[in-house]
């Protein structure tokens, strides 16, 4: 009886506390998370403020001078609604409460940005998009008679080589990639140490040699040529990654479909191709994004201005105006930003499993 | 349907011998259970049989006719795999119609023919869910159904119910049974679960280390085991062996010795069923050191004269305990003699 007396003690003296223990451990975990967001404002900022201020001036800046008053009005309404909306977060109990509050704090926002800088808004920086000879209405003929191209052939050329290397990444990263994870020959594995090896070698130091061998085929100064060597030099790292997909494809579906009376091949493209398709689309927004930001190679590579891409369009560009126009530098510079971004965000799920390799059923 | 035939087949991989030589016959329509330890060879001469590995040497033949170079896809093999392998970007009924693609089959009737198959291994009601949407016992059944809607010569079935929890074990052993019953298929099932092997087959064809042990009904392997391999095997609990001298007259284990009722010599093994122990008036003296209740019957485990024996009783609640003198009898009809240099079963048998 005494024995069961010191047990119970404890136990019921502990009973009183559970709100107690409760209260401690919803404390403990709303400042932990509000640590976590504190920290990750803290570091988000000097990636986000540049590409807001990007925006900023590309709306709002006129020629001449320019100034960081729209900026900072913004900021001023936008960085309260942002904190104000992180504490709401953190007490509101229910998602209807949330997404209220939500509502009434972009629409107070909303207003007050338009109420203050909204007679500085306009379009006029963008006028890059219908008139090729802006830079020469800027600057006197003399310098820059006729230089510049229209924006539309530095885009479509872009999309030419983004949608190129693509296409190359996918098919030849996809076969060898299956290949390598299936089958066993001789030298496999100095192959896959190779693959590694030059996806670690950096490319850049091969520029002139490559400079050389484009200008002796021929290739020099056209997009099939930075196809190429871009292909190349991107090309290993896709195939181990695609190998790394294709490894997770368990090898008893592909015996299932052959017994199942299809060829290895026609198992490849109805049955294991469809698991990786993360993978697949992984690669090719990869390949996509990469390509349609190279600017080194293309820099070397290309020189008249009927082959320049977006990145070489934008160098020439703000080469030319910056510290006349600002304006017009940051409408280019979101004009090209804005495909990757796309990009981004609608692939974003996909883009976060590349480097898992995983599969999920 | 075939019948199908296993000549001397062997495969080597490399440094390695995975099947060691194999002689088999599958009568048409038979349900036959490979059964094996893992690494035994079991799957892989499965996998030879679907024409996935092609063997080192030796012959397999459908109804009379080399197959060994027939590709996988031209054999009409259905396979169940232990992990189904049902195709995920595909619905059920898909799945189900897959094999049909590769046959010169109009869609229609492909159709109509996936859903009678489905119908009869009752998938019918989930024809266009995806098989991640589908329980074990689910995924089971459609693979089931797309390995027979080509209506093979031959159903191969790897380890078809490991992955499934014990209640739908039991639901679809005798599930395939009836499907295979029904369809008249020829069947290889390969597993290690002696159980699945004796309920669902004909014939149990038990392996080891690349080759064939012992071939026969289940009673066969269990009452009269060819070796000592298969005696340890089959049987669960497992079987009672002690190593002993045969001297012509009688067997000494250990510090007990059973008079043997024809003569033998040399080094032997006595095998000893636990069921074939009873607890009697006379007998051996032991000491129970253990009992374990396992619902119909205790297992008990004591130290005797033949040294730790385990042995069965009836009932469910235990009524030795721990610590208690026994004594313990044989029943002689049932021990077993192995020559332990050869692992062979020996005739002689023990004197009642």
């Amino acid at each position: 009886m005494a024995a069961n007396d010191a047990v119970a003690g404890p136990a019921l003296e502990a009973r009183g506390d559970w709100p107690a223990l409760a209260r401690r451990a919803w404390r403990r975990r709303v400042s932990a998370q509000a640590a976590v967001l504190a920290f990750l404002v803290v570091v988000s900022v000097p990636i986000i403020l540049p590409y807001f201020w990007m925006v900023v001036i590309a709306f709002t800046a006129r020629t001449g001078g320019v100034s960081s008053d729209v900026l900072w009005t913004a900021c001023a309404v936008i960085v309260p609604a942002v904190i104000l909306y992180s504490i709401v977060h953190m007490m509101a109990a229910s998602r209807g409460l949330r997404l209220g509050a939500v509502v009434v704090i972009l629409a107070i926002a909303g207003t007050l940005l338009a109420a203050l800088v909204g007679s500085r808004l306009h379009l006029d920086n963008f006028r890059f998009l219908t008139h090729s000879d802006f830079v020469e209405e800027l600057r006197s003929k003399a310098t820059s008679g006729a230089q510049f191209p229209s924006v539309w052939t530095a885009f479509f050329n872009s999309l030419a080589l983004a949608l190129s290397q693509t296409v190359i990444i996918l098919t030849v990263a996809s076969l060898a990639g299956y290949y390598i994870s299936r089958f066993t020959f001789r030298g496999r594995n100095a192959f896959l140490q190779g693959l590694l090896v030059l996806h670690a070698f950096p490319a850049m130091t091969l520029i002139i040699p490559i400079f050389l061998m484009l200008y002796w085929i021929g290739l020099l100064d056209t997009i099939v040529g930075v196809m190429l060597v871009l292909a190349a030099i991107e090309l290993p790292f896709y195939v181990f990654v695609m190998k790394g997909f294709f490894d997770g494809v368990p090898w008893d579906i592909e015996m299932s479909a052959m017994t199942d009376g299809a060829t290895r091949r026609q198992a490849f493209r109805l049955v294991v191709l469809p698991q990786v398709r993360v993978g697949l689309i992984a690669v090719g927004v990869f390949a996509f994004i990469r390509a349609w930001e190279e600017y080194i190679f293309v820099r070397t590579f290309l020189i008249e201005n009927k082959n320049w891409v977006m990145s070489l369009y934008l160098f020439w560009v703000s080469d030319d105006v910056m510290g006349v126009d600002y304006g017009i530098v940051a409408a280019v510079a979101v004009f090209y930003v804005l495909p990757s971004l796309l990009l981004y965000v609608f692939c974003q799920k996909y883009l976060t499993q590349m480097t898992i390799g995983g599969i999920k059923g | 349907m075939a019948r199908i035939e296993l000549k001397n087949l062997r495969k080597e991989w490399v440094g390695a011998n995975a099947v060691a030589g194999i002689d088999l016959t599958i009568e048409d329509g038979a349900f036959v259970a490979v059964l094996g330890p893992s690494g035994c060879g079991k799957t892989t001469t499965l996998m030879m049989l679907a024409g996935i590995y092609q063997p080192t040497s030796g012959d397999i033949t459908f109804d009379g006719a080399r197959v060994n170079d027939v590709e996988a896809r031209g054999r009409n093999v259905g396979i169940v795999f232990q992990s189904y392998a049902l195709y995920p970007n595909m619905s059920v009924l898909e799945n189900i119609m897959f094999p049909l693609r590769f046959k010169k089959i109009e869609r229609a009737e492909a159709g109509a023919r996936a859903r009678e198959i489905a119908a009869l291994v009752r998938v019918d009601g989930f024809l266009d869910r995806r098989p991640s949407q589908l329980s074990g016992g689910q995924q089971q059944r459609v693979a089931l159904a797309r390995a027979l809607v080509k209506r093979p010569h031959l159903l191969l079935l790897d380890e078809p119910l490991s992955n499934l929890d014990a209640g739908l074990r039991l639901t679809m052993r005798t599930e395939i049974r009836r499907i295979q019953r029904e369809l008249g298929v020829t069947t290889v099932l390969v597993t290690h679960d002696q159980i699945e092997a004796t309920t669902m087959a004909d014939r149990v064809v038990v392996m080891h280390a690349g080759r064939v042990e012992q071939e026969g009904a289940a009673e066969d392997l269990y009452e009269r085991p060819d070796t000592l391999f298969v005696a340890s095997f089959v049987g669960s609990p497992p079987i009672n062996l002690f190593d002993g001298e045969a001297d012509g007259a009688v067997v000494k284990v250990h510090q007990a010795s059973i008079p043997l009722a024809e003569s033998t010599r040399g080094p032997v093994v006595l095998g000893i069923r636990p069921e074939s122990v009873q607890v009697a008036e006379r007998g051996t003296p032991a000491r129970v050191t253990a009992a374990e209740p396992m619902g119909r019957e205790v297992l008990y485990t004591a130290d005797s004269d033949f040294g730790v024996i385990r042995f069965l009783e009836a009932g469910a609640e235990p009524r030795h305990r721990e610590g208690d003198s026994v004594h313990l009898h044989v029943s002689p009809a049932s021990a077993l003699l192995f020559d332990k240099a050869s692992g062979r079963r020996i005739d002689a048998r023990i004197a009642a």
